[in-house]
């Protein structure tokens, strides 16, 4: 999988993600650390946070494309 | 015997700290169960581990339970404190000691243990 695909499912999920990183950690194309910046994340907790970036992923984690995802989020207020 | 799920939930909830991982504490199988592992040992939390890898319907129903989908989960007196990332970031903020204390108490054991779970 690339780096862009991840990136296009982010940008649909976070339409207002003033950051927004994919990085192909082992350059295999399924260990990625995600980075989504927005004010969508604002008022959650961290793991709220994280369960919307799971779930905009959630059909590249379930059939296996993604073996590994680190994530950072942060709100903006 | 009880089901799966229900050997999971018990394991949540019964356990101080419960850590789903790939691997045991003496054979971590993955970076992610490593990093979850080594923050729970660093706030001196007792751990009780559950290797997902036997089988794979122990990572499905999990998942189910938890609406978790990564491996490693760290749950905290039956709640979910979340996967590698969230537990890094509680670590270096202070708050997974914080939560730990409140939640355990500081006299408090600070045993691994490993859980197997019975698949028919």
């Amino acid at each position: 999988m690339k780096a862009e695909a991840i990136r296009t499912l982010l940008e649909q999920a976070f339409p207002n993600a003033v950051e927004l990183g994919v990085e192909d950690r082992t350059g295999t194309g399924d260990h990625f650390q995600v980075t989504v910046a927005s004010a969508e994340f604002a008022g959650l907790s961290l793991l709220d946070q994280h369960r919307r970036v799971n779930a905009a992923l959630a059909a590249p984690l379930g059939d296996g494309s993604i073996h590994e995802l680190r994530i950072r989020t942060k709100g903006i207020e | 015997m009880s089901t799966l799920s229900e050997q999971i939930s018990d394991v949540i909830e019964k356990e101080p700290v419960a850590l789903f991982m790939k691997g045991t504490p003496e054979m971590v199988m993955c970076g992610n169960s490593s990093r979850a592992l080594n923050a729970l040992t660093a706030v001196g939390a007792p751990v009780t581990t559950v290797d997902i890898l036997p089988d794979p319907r122990i990572r499905q129903e999990l998942a189910e339970i938890s609406g978790w989908p990564t491996i490693p989960q760290v749950f905290v007196k039956g709640e979910l404190i979340g996967g590698a990332d969230i537990t890094e970031e509680l670590l270096a903020s202070g708050d997974l000691q914080r939560k730990v204390d409140e939640a355990l108490g500081a006299d408090r054991s600070q045993d691994v243990k490993v859980v197997a779970l019975t698949v028919d």
